[in-house]
């Protein structure tokens, strides 16, 4: 039943013809934006059309567009070149899209995005060109959003921007009209989009999901639309063969991310550091990272200064470059990641190496590793890179080696992670301890000291093979921003769910029986927490039944009704 | 419907009644149609009743709608797909894409319209929606000569990317044009569609008249076509068949879980 209303709410309701549905509407649920990029003699780089044309972006971020929409360095970027870049929204224009405010919290924590980025797809296109002075054509087209889409946008670029090399502007303008029908993106539901007479088929996570797996065989069962393109995934991005060439370290790195240590990703293409970049932050999946990352990241960006100044420790930021300058800039970070060329099946399990101690980088130095002098915590298992080394012999699909991989450190997290979780549902109040006649029970604080007692008989030794020092990495994590972003989401959502128990107790109770013997004031106080109550329910609609609010606001003219007029009309209810 | 399985049945339940044929649809006029049958192939039928379709229902079928400015293409979709007609003239933006979905002999059909913009502006761009299209519809006004010139071209432009089309003209505006003045348009533009292969419909999408009947008339022949084509290359699997991607369903953390069971806040 549930997909016959949603068709219909996408047919008929929220349709283009709908009078309610604003031109833009649709469209601003899933982009900001599409950019045309130049390379103007005389410039540089000029943004030379942005569709819709109402769109606001400060001046900053049209710069910071243009600039991160070229390859950085002279690399031989002759062709079609793809990527993407996440910079910051200029403070006062932060407006949440529509979409985001709506469906944020049912979506996966990957999903969740900070609204104060913007992540742009770039297409870029250089051919020789005779009838142009320089002699080469270079243009990027790129499409601007506030959601991390990874996978569905850069599939959309790919589809759009060939299309407007070929045609011009109303190709552009015909795209975006297309988009402009989209249904929102609501978790959980499989959508049909259509682009260029073609749809893309894709199914909008949630946060209910099964961890692996589910998203297929969803799209499969429903079949709303027939769909030429089927994305498997809106976000997950090929982390296998962006790893392929530091096969032996990942799990190395995925401590670092986990503890979120300064990180930069050097690339000779932009494509393969912005890949990088977003396959490190997905290794600590089902867990959100915290803080910077930037897939493209240029000496250009505003935040240049900020970011590679010696003057400070380095930022717990994650940085894909590929500008040789960055090897003297960033010398002095504690992990650089060099990416070779993704490579060919053949090629990749002989470039495996050592990892490199950080000194040892030397500008000109560019074989692909790890360097660092960091010391992981855990011992490395030998039994997942066997297996994927295995799948590259036996020539196993990409898309299994990902999966594989994907699930391996999924359940490493979660190893992680499930003590955490354990300790912090161990903090909550009892059930018991919730009363009507009272505030609403608090959550007790974290006390590292004592989780990492309970971790000795139930860490992560329950259901990870993985052998080290797990304490020595929860103390790491714990200083981290990861923690710390982990932690105050926990907090929240703890609270507010005590919020609501705490209101339901309050809408079991008999107050009237309860007031019979109570003063005034004691009265008063019980008035104006219902009050409170209500003011909560109000803003927070989603957790709460029409039922209980009704139940409140009865109880609260009740004992209202029962104080003496005089009082009554101070409270002014 | 009750010799359906289970499966089929919940796909079913969510196809409107007015979006449900059982018969096959008569032509406009049958002298103008290259589609003889009387009624849905035998071969099509038994398939049908015996439930055995394969994965018509899961296919595309894509129908594109073209023609001059302002022949009312937009209007006929929004008639037969929301029951209403605008006055007010907006002309379209690139396309506009619906989907509605069919019952045809208890089978569900989907069928995508894209309808697109009759300006110059954007012919350029037509060549990719025009893309592996079943149905191409081209529309002109019956009240408006240059329109019905124009036929051709927008139907050698539109099949040169379609996918061996079904092919259909339709003629608009049929409440504008007086008795007389149709007849005369009706056989000039009659020799036009048997020279194109194509049926030929007149209808009202400010009175309706038609609308339905026309539709109808072309997802079943779509129909028809899609399901013979599918029974009779049964055997062998057919390039358009949805792509699938597999992944282990096996999932390990799931199942530790259990072991585990996590505690969940306030069950104590």
């Amino acid at each position: 039943m549930e997909e016959s209303e949603g068709f219909k709410r996408n047919s008929n309701v929220d349709s283009p013809k709908s009078p309610t549905v604003l031109p833009w509407d649709r469209f601003s649920n899933w982009l900001h934006c599409a950019c045309v990029v130049t390379f103007d003699l005389e410039l540089g780089q000029a943004m030379e059309l942005i569709y819709p044309s109402h769109v606001h972006l400060t001046e900053k971020e049209k710069m910071n567009i243009c600039y991160l929409s070229f390859p950085d360095s002279n690399s031989g970027c002759m062709g079609d070149t793809q990527f993407h870049f996440r910079i910051r929204q200029c403070p006062g224009w932060r407006q949440m899209v529509r979409s985001q405010l709506q469906f944020s919290r049912d979506y996966p924590v990957q999903l969740q995005s900070d609204s104060a980025y913007y992540y742009g797809f770039v297409y870029f296109r250089q051919t020789k060109d005779r009838s142009i002075r320089r002699g080469y054509f270079q243009k990027s087209v790129l499409l601007v959003s506030k959601l991390p889409f990874i996978s569905l946008f850069s599939q959309l670029v790919s589809i759009i921007a060939p299309e407007y090399f070929e045609n011009g502007e109303p190709s552009l303008e015909a795209a975006c009209h297309d988009i402009d029908q989209w249904p929102p993106p609501i978790p959980g539901e499989s959508l049909s989009l259509p682009i260029f007479g073609e749809v893309i088929q894709v199914r909008i996570p949630t946060r209910s999901d099964k961890l692996v797996g589910q998203p297929v065989s969803k799209v499969e069962d429903q079949a709303t639309v027939p769909a030429q393109h089927i994305v498997p995934s809106l976000f997950e991005v090929d982390i296998f063969s962006a790893f392929q060439t530091v096969l032996p370290h990942v799990q190395m790195l995925w401590e670092l991310v986990l503890a979120c240590e300064p990180l930069v990703v050097m690339a000779a293409l932009p494509t393969v550091a912005s890949t990088t970049v977003q396959a490190l932050i997905s290794l600590i999946s089902p867990l959100q990272y915290c803080t910077d990352y930037r897939p493209y990241f240029t000496i250009h960006d505003s935040e240049f200064k900020e970011y590679t100044t010696k003057t400070q420790a380095p930022p717990p930021v994650i940085l894909g470059v590929t500008n040789p300058f960055f090897a003297k800039t960033l010398q002095h970070w504690p992990h650089i990641v060099r990416i070779g060329e993704m490579l060919g099946d053949a090629e990749a399990s002989k470039s495996f190496n050592k990892i490199k101690k950080s000194s040892a980088l030397k500008t000109l130095d560019s074989k692909p590793g790890v360097y660092t002098r960091y010391k992981p915590f855990l011992v490395k298992d030998k039994s997942i890179l066997k297996r994927l080394i295995k799948g590259i012999q036996s020539k196993r699909p990409v898309e299994a080696q990902n999966a594989i991989m994907r699930r391996y450190f999924l359940e490493l997290t979660h190893s992680f992670m499930i003590p955490l979780e354990r300790y912090m549902a161990s903090l909550m109040p009892l059930q018991r301890n919730i009363s009507p006649h009272k505030g609403p029970p608090r959550l007790r604080p974290f006390d590292p000291e004592e989780f990492l007692k309970s971790v000795e008989h139930s860490g992560p030794q329950l259901t990870s093979g993985i052998k080290g020092d797990w304490e020595g990495l929860y103390r790491r994590f714990f200083r981290s921003q990861n923690f710390e972003g982990w932690y105050q989401h926990r907090q929240y959502e703890v609270n507010q769910k005590l919020e609501v128990l705490h209101m339901e107790a309050l809408c079991q109770a008999n107050l009237m029986d309860w007031i019979q013997d109570k003063e005034e004031v004691e009265i008063v106080d019980l008035i104006m927490r219902i009050q409170d109550k209500l003011n909560f329910a109000a803003n927070n609609q989603h957790s709460i039944s029409e039922e209980s609010i009704q139940k409140l606001e009865c109880h609260l003219r009740s004992v209202v009704s029962s104080l003496p007029a005089d009082l009554q009309s101070v409270l002014k209810i | 419907m009750s010799r359906m399985s289970a499966g089929r049945t919940v796909i079913s339940q969510h196809i409107p009644s007015n979006r449900v044929i059982n018969q096959f649809p008569k032509p406009f006029r049958a002298d103008c149609t290259p589609h003889k049958e009387i009624d849905f192939h035998p071969k099509v039928k038994n398939a049908c009743s015996e439930n055995r379709i394969g994965r018509v229902g899961l296919r595309i079928c894509k129908a594109v709608l073209v023609g001059d400015v302002s022949v009312g293409k937009t209007a006929l979709v929004n008639r037969f797909c929301h029951e209403v007609f605008e006055k007010d003239y907006k002309a379209t933006i690139g396309v506009d894409f619906e989907v509605e979905k069919f019952s045809v002999l208890a089978c569900p059909f989907t069928l995508q319209i894209w309808d697109t913009a009759g300006q110059e502006r954007f012919k350029c761009i037509a060549a990719s929606y025009y893309r592996g299209a079943n149905v191409v519809i081209v529309v002109f006004d019956l009240s408006d000569e240059s329109s019905i010139t124009n036929l051709v071209r927008w139907m050698d432009d539109a099949c040169e990317n379609a996918d061996q089309p079904i092919k259909f003209i339709v003629g608009s505006k049929k409440d504008l044009v007086s008795q007389a003045a149709y007849s005369q348009v009706e056989s000039r533009v009659k020799m036009i569609a048997n020279n194109l292969g194509a049926e030929y419909w007149a209808v009202s999408s400010k009175t309706g008249e038609n609308v339905q009947e026309f539709f109808f008339r072309a997802v079943s022949l779509t129909f028809d076509a899609a399901v013979l084509s599918e029974v009779d290359t049964a055997l062998a699997p057919r390039a358009t068949q949805i792509g699938t991607i597999k992944v282990e369903q096996k999932d390990l953390y799931e199942s530790r879980k259990r072991k585990i069971s996590l505690q969940k806040c306030c069950n104590h």
